[in-house]
């Protein structure tokens, strides 16, 4: 015969009622939190879960990366774009320029527009972007094209020569971590994108307002007399359709390439955007699995727990009541 | 008249078994009624009887059942402790909320040296870094400093313990010399074996003992290797010393840079110490000692450093300074660059801030040391370095060492002549480079632990490791907790007094009472009869 003492009886009452108060307590925090898993013991997988938060800080620390190379990126074909157009417009007047139905003084009306077109681009050269020069490689605090001057003439446009800035680090390209193991180069020093195309359109700046430019071919020196009409004309023509081969080249060269470059960039950044953002709501569903609780499931548990303990109050109380005083 | 005595003496019983229905550690115990026997009436041929006689009054109890409670309070001693201690080392590695870990501000660390890397000259990302360094490295020294105080406050705990061990082993032998004397003199002890088995429960829930009854009634309390706590009437008062003479002129240092205690038995005098190690031995088994002693971790006496302690917490913060010995030294390292003079001894740092300055050795993390923190003079951090400064641990005293924005080394020389360094504003391959150590696999190790991994790896083994001991507490909580109500159910219907019963049995006894007074009075009343018939 089984014996029940009666600190056995009251102890089994309490025991059921305090885990029965536990579970209440325990899904109650799950459903107020949505959370199953909050401290390491609360899951077999912590070091996992540890794992997939740590990955997703880091995808939040890559986008916040990619959404500023991507502006700066953007920044930097709205600037060529511009130029592309002004290459064009230049190439218009170093055609008509070239043309020898016109007297030098009509070729120096041309010259102005001319000296525009190459400040206008010197500007893009010279651009910033959140007060940062673009182009100038690691040296990104003083504009990378310096403005120095010719022999001749002494003043005037023409006068003014744009040199891209020698000073160490211009030629430096910056690489940055868009993912774990993909870099891309933010910049492209200024030399390799505006140098050639600046040299063109001074050249047939100074061709068309009539002074000459050394050497013949390769960066200018800074020497360069002024033509002497009518025995220098064809010398003139010759320099002018000379930029025309010069501008083409640097659109081709320069100018196409850096563009294809940069949507190419654009391409990977986007696609890195997307595949980050694609792993890390892969991430986020494997984490909401195994720390998320399930709203439904947690709801139910609560509800029955919540029943477990109304029972064991109710027993608890109708048992304690019982006592064969009563019938004897 | 018998009857009277007897149900007298079963009403007394009863009422004493009703009154201590409530006493922790009683047994219940019943009154053994014997009929009696009367030499005188045997060579009678009718024998009637000659009534009642009280016997002895015995304890309901069983030795096995006794047993069974003291192992479920031995198990449950340790598992509280354990739990306890563990949970409060577990809040430090979070897995949700806002409150910084390790994992968390080691990524953002990261991640700001890669925004650094792409914006160097911009001094407000140069401030998040910063303060993203400070971040890391309070993280690290708290959740560090956390477990290591949890192992001081438990070595504290240790000589408290063993008092209460060595109180209850004086109470177990002063019992056992009281109830051998009433033994001798055929008096019952029942009220101080029920005490004893109370006694030998309390101590079950401090250590791990294996207890024998002797012929005499003595209790014999021993260790697991034999060493007796009680051996009949003299108890072993056990030490807690942090000078064993078994040690050398210098102990292992704790994970705070003290000492850890032994608990020993001294052979020798007070002067002239001969101690006996049974640190080990109470280790090994359960109670709330040996859950202490698991938690904490022995350190054997040829140990040089903290972290070739066994135990828990030793286990947790190994990690940690693995962690942090790395950014010390690999972290250091890649902060300084290539050498920029390879043609000289040492070590030219090729990294440069915005203001021109190349960092030191500890350029990037350094530690709170007097003395020369890079002891072969090499120019690069290294571990030998770190165990040259004779310190213990460095978690508790790594520091962020760039306190200026303008001063993070972001640029790497850009010039190719030996020996001069150029560093333009808007270079930031250094912090790149830096940045990718995060991704890198690389031996993390201090002490006997090493893992090859990432850092990430790293810390998510670490909370793996918590997450996995903490459970198996839980666990053990659990199970000791069921063991615990099992067992003592098991007593409680043996040895427990059941008021059902009890107020049967009152009703029983009174009833039995009744009868034999009313047996009285019918004597009583035929002898009136017969008087009056006189």
């Amino acid at each position: 015969m089984t014996r029940i003492s009666e600190s056995q009886f009251t102890r089994s009452l309490i025991e059921h009622t305090a885990s029965n108060k536990a579970r209440v307590d325990k899904y109650s925090e799950q459903v107020a939190t949505g959370i199953k898993a909050a401290l390491p013991s609360d899951s077999t997988d912590s070091g996992v879960i540890a794992r997939y938060k740590q990955q997703m800080d880091r995808i939040d620390g890559y986008m916040t990366t990619i959404s500023r190379v991507k502006s700066y990126v953007q920044f930097q074909d709205d600037a060529l774009s511009q130029m592309d157009e002004l290459i064009l417009r230049s190439k218009e007047i170093a055609s008509q320029g070239a043309n020898e139905s016109l007297t030098p003084k009509a070729r120096a009306f041309l010259a102005e527009e001319v000296f525009q077109i190459r400040d206008q681009i010197v500007g893009l050269g010279n651009s910033s972007y959140q007060g940062r020069y673009v182009y100038g490689g690691a040296d990104d605090d003083d504009p990378p094209f310096d403005a120095t001057e010719y022999d001749e003439p002494v003043a005037g446009p023409a006068a003014v020569k744009y040199e891209f800035d020698a000073e160490l680090g211009t030629s430096q390209t910056r690489p940055v971590h868009i993912t774990d193991d993909v870099t891309v180069t933010l910049n492209t020093p200024g030399g390799d994108v505006f140098g050639t195309s600046i040299e063109a359109l001074e050249r047939l700046g100074r061709a068309l307002a009539g002074y000459a430019t050394t050497p013949a071919s390769g960066g200018p020196d800074g020497g360069g007399a002024a033509y002497t009409f009518p025995t220098d004309y064809t010398q003139q023509t010759a320099d002018i359709k000379y930029t025309i081969d010069l501008l083409n080249k640097a659109r081709d060269e320069d100018i196409l390439p850096e563009r294809t470059m940069l949507g190419g960039k654009m391409r990977r950044l986007e696609t890195a955007e997307a595949l980050l953002t694609l792993s890390k709501t892969s991430a986020q569903e494997v984490l909401s699995k195994i720390q998320n609780a399930d709203e439904t499931e947690s709801v139910a548990n609560l509800t029955q727990a919540q029943t477990a303990l109304q029972a064991s109050y109710s027993v608890t109380a109708k048992a304690l009541r019982l006592t064969i005083m009563d019938y004897i | 008249m018998s009857a009277l005595v007897a149900q007298q003496a079963l009403i007394a019983n009863t009422s004493n078994n009703i009154a201590n229905v409530n006493t922790p550690g009683y047994t219940r115990r019943e009154v053994a009624l014997l009929n009696r026997v009367d030499a005188a009436s045997v060579h009678s041929s009718f024998t009637f009887g000659s009534g009642v006689e009280v016997g002895t009054i015995r304890r309901i109890t069983s030795s096995f059942l006794e047993s069974a409670v003291r192992d479920a309070a031995s198990r449950q001693g340790m598992a509280n402790v354990s739990n306890d201690y563990l949970g409060r080392i577990e809040s430090m590695f979070s897995l949700s909320g806002p409150q910084p870990t390790i994992g968390s501000t080691l990524n953002d660390f990261f991640s700001s040296v890669n925004t650094v890397g792409v914006n160097p000259y911009s001094v407000d990302d140069r401030i998040v870094l910063l303060q993203r360094g400070e971040d890391l490295v309070n993280a690290i020294k708290s959740t560090y400093n956390t477990v290591a105080q949890t192992q001081t406050e438990l070595d504290n705990q240790v000589p408290q313990e063993v008092k209460q061990v060595n109180d209850l082993t004086k109470q177990i032998a002063a019992l056992n010399d009281l109830i051998q004397k009433r033994k001798g003199s055929n008096v019952p002890s029942i009220d101080e074996q029920d005490q004893r088995d109370a006694l030998l429960t309390k101590l079950a829930e401090k250590i791990t003992f294996s207890a024998a009854e002797m012929e005499n009634g003595m209790m014999n309390v021993s260790l697991a290797n034999g060493f007796p706590l009680v051996s009949g009437t003299t108890s072993r008062d056990l030490d807690f010393t942090y000078t064993p003479s078994f040690g050398g002129a210098s102990l292992p240092p704790s994970l705070e840079g003290r000492t850890l205690g032994y608990i020993v038995y001294n052979f020798g005098t007070e002067t002239s110490p001969s101690h006996l190690d049974l640190t080990k031995t109470i280790k090994g088994g359960m109670g709330s000692l040996g859950g202490i002693l698991q938690l904490r971790g022995y350190a054997d006496v040829s140990n040089t450093s903290a972290f070739e302690a066994d135990g828990d917490l030793v286990a947790v913060a190994t990690r940690i300074e693995a962690l942090t010995r790395s950014l010390l030294t690999e972290a250091n390292a890649r902060y300084l660059g290539p050498d920029e003079d390879p043609t000289t001894t040492g070590w030219q740092s090729s990294a440069g801030d915005l203001l021109g300055g190349s960092p030191g050795v500890f350029g990037l993390f350094d530690f709170d040391y007097s003395g020369t923190k890079d002891a072969d003079g090499d120019g690069v951090p290294s571990a030998s370095d770190l165990l040259a400064s004779g310190m213990s641990h460095f978690s508790s005293y790594i520091r962020f060492a760039v306190t200026d924005p303008q001063k993070f080394a972001a640029a790497l020389d850009n010039d190719t002549t030996i020996g001069s360094v150029v560093f333009p504003a808007g270079d930031g391959q250094n912090a790149v480079a830096l940045a990718s150590l995060k991704q890198e696999v690389r031996t993390l190790s201090s002490g006997p632990f090493s893992l090859t991994g990432t850092f990430d790896e790293l810390y998510s083994s670490t909370v793996n490791y918590v997450g996995a001991t903490k459970s198996k507490a839980e666990t053990d909580v659990a199970v000791a907790k069921a063991a615990q109500v099992s067992a003592q159910t098991k007593r409680d219907e043996l040895s427990a007094v059941s008021l059902d019963e009890e107020f049967a049995n009152l009703i029983k006894y009174q009833k039995a009472f009744q009868a034999s007074a009313r047996i009285i009075k019918t004597a009583s009343d035929m002898l009136d009869q017969l008087v009056a018939l006189i």
